[in-house]
């Protein structure tokens, strides 16, 4: 890549100069033609050097961090609002996180009670107690009979595979009307 | 009526009973520090912020800072002068000290978060809730789970030299294993962290790799990438130590969220012949890596966008390294598949 011409900006240049410029001064009015340092046509003849890709040139610019920035420094009033707003933030996530936290526990009590239920219960719906309020015969504890639910509800055959692909999706505001096209093929 | 009984019995079998709940969700019991019936601005200091009701009408209409400003003929004293932070930290014993990182004035100060990530919001409105509905293991009342031997083994047996002898180190092997405890709400799995790794051995005679690669990676994360040291010399490789040519970025919160979910949801789809990430994957402890090679590097939309920035030959492939707050690689990949990435072969963990 070459330098950026500078022809536009001779383009722009007034004509006509004064000739008040002290004297010293009126070498830069002349365009540098020649090259300040030889050293870029000495390395640009030499063979087995390899050359600089310009990208690289340039991503190396751009990487090249300034100085660290001086921290802020606000006024009263910004640095009070800066305060308040930082505390409600604070606050709001604070809460956010406490009804989450809540609401697993919730979703956590309700399936143990529901699993204590079916534990229970046989396959009339009914448990040990109920059947002797109701004078039916009694069926064993350990018989297949109580908790079938259960122990079916239990089991965790597949689970630790994971969900199926067309679970993953992360939700969007907007979902698609048909969420997968199984018809896709590459 | 027999048969209204029993709907009855039926239903109520799936209410709570009182007694039983609170033996056996004894270890899940909120303490004083996390109680909730209290709130919480009962504890602090008298403010009208929190407990007025707010200025009266006269007050409204008399409140004209502009007008009061307009009309005061002094100088205020200037509000320049504030804290300045000490550019170095000097020890907690100096006179001196830094603020905390959240105000403005400290150096540490980093604006945000200015969004709110989807992959974060899905995480807590379902992948969350449905983690523990997959991993729930019932106890039932008075269960305690049997209780297993000691982990670090004591010396058992007649030699004097067994007295306070360290312990025996973990069966099959030195490494102790994370335990894996029952998964409840208050222990359910989370996305911690992201590490990237790139190790370019272009960077060997050409530093210029190593840019190219610390840009790129910093194109997909946002973050700044860290160069690491080569440690140990190796010869045959070229490789001396001291040389830099790695990166690492560590990507967590809002960086992290977006990066999994640009991965997720436009690389993976794209990579060609991908069957997944393999199930063996992972240190035992529940992070599970993976690997992206250039060309799937290149498929992430800012590079894609941007693609002749960068000399093709010079974007690096990369590690990803997926930390879960998981004890077992099991509940980290069943995690990371309601997330979406797919795992292939045998799971292992």
């Amino acid at each position: 890549m070459r330098p950026p011409s500078t022809a536009l900006l001779r383009a722009f240049s007034p004509i006509w100069r004064t000739e008040s410029l002290p004297w010293t001064a009126r070498g830069c009015l002349a365009q540098q033609t020649a090259p300040f340092s030889s050293a870029e046509q000495r390395m640009a003849r030499e063979k087995g050097r390899l050359k600089t890709d310009m990208r690289i040139t340039v991503i190396r610019y751009h990487m090249k961090h300034p100085l660290t920035p001086r921290p802020l420094r606000f006024s009263r009033n910004r640095a009070l609002r800066h305060w308040t707003i930082h505390r409600a933030w604070r606050l709001y996530q604070s809460k956010l996180r406490q009804s989450r936290q809540l609401e697993l526990e919730r979703q956590y009590n309700s399936m143990a009670s529901a699993c204590e239920a079916l534990r229970l219960i046989d396959s009339h719906g009914l448990t040990a107690e109920e059947r002797s309020r109701l004078g039916e015969p009694e069926v064993s504890e350990g018989g297949r009979e109580v908790g079938r639910l259960y122990r079916i509800a239990m089991r965790k055959d597949e689970v630790w595979k994971g969900v199926p692909i067309e679970y993953a999706k992360i939700q969007t505001d907007s979902p698609p009307r048909d969420g997968w096209n199984h018809a896709w093929t590459k | 009526m027999a048969l209204q009984e029993v709907t009855k019995a039926f239903l109520r079998r799936f209410k709570a009973p009182q007694v039983s709940s609170q033996r056996v969700w004894a270890s899940q019991r909120r303490h004083a520090s996390t109680e909730t019936g209290l709130p919480e601005t009962e504890e602090l200091e008298e403010s009208s912020f929190l407990q007025g009701e707010g200025p009266a009408q006269h007050e409204i209409e008399r409140f004209d800072p502009a007008g009061v400003a307009k009309r005061r003929n002094r100088k205020l004293p200037p509000s320049r002068y504030r804290f300045r932070s000490p550019r170095y930290y000097r020890g907690p014993l100096h006179p001196h000290q830094p603020p905390k990182p959240s105000e403005p004035s400290s150096r540490e100060f980093a604006p945000g978060p200015f969004s709110l990530p989807r992959l974060e919001q899905t995480y807590h409105d379902t992948l969350a809730s449905d983690f523990m509905t997959m991993a729930y293991a019932h106890y039932p009342p008075g269960f305690s789970p049997p209780q297993k031997g000691e982990r670090l083994r004591s010396w058992v047996g007649d030699s004097p030299y067994f007295k306070n002898r360290p312990r025996r180190g973990p069966r099959g092997g030195d490494t102790l294993r994370l335990l894996r405890k029952r998964v409840t709400f208050r222990n359910l799995p989370r996305l911690e962290r992201v590490t990237l790794h790139t190790m370019s051995s272009d960077a060997i005679d050409n530093p210029g790799a190593l840019h190219v690669a610390g840009m790129v990676l910093q194109a997909i994360t946002s973050v700044r990438a860290e160069a690491h040291k080569v440690t140990k010399s190796l010869a045959p490789f070229g490789l001396r130590a001291g040389m830099y040519l790695s990166l690492t970025c560590e990507l967590r919160g809002e960086d992290m969220y977006h990066f999994l979910s640009k991965l997720v949801d436009v690389v993976m789809p794209k990579i060609k012949d991908w069957p997944g990430v393999k199930g063996s994957s992972g240190d035992s402890s529940g992070n599970i890596g993976l690997g992206l090679r250039a060309a799937d590097v290149a498929l992430f939309p800012e590079v894609e966008v941007n693609y002749d920035m960068y000399p093709p030959k010079l974007i690096p492939g990369c590690h990803i390294v997926i930390h879960t707050t998981a004890t077992t690689d099991t509940d980290a990949r069943l995690l990371l598949t309601q997330v979406g990435i797919p795992f292939y072969g045998k799971l292992v963990g």
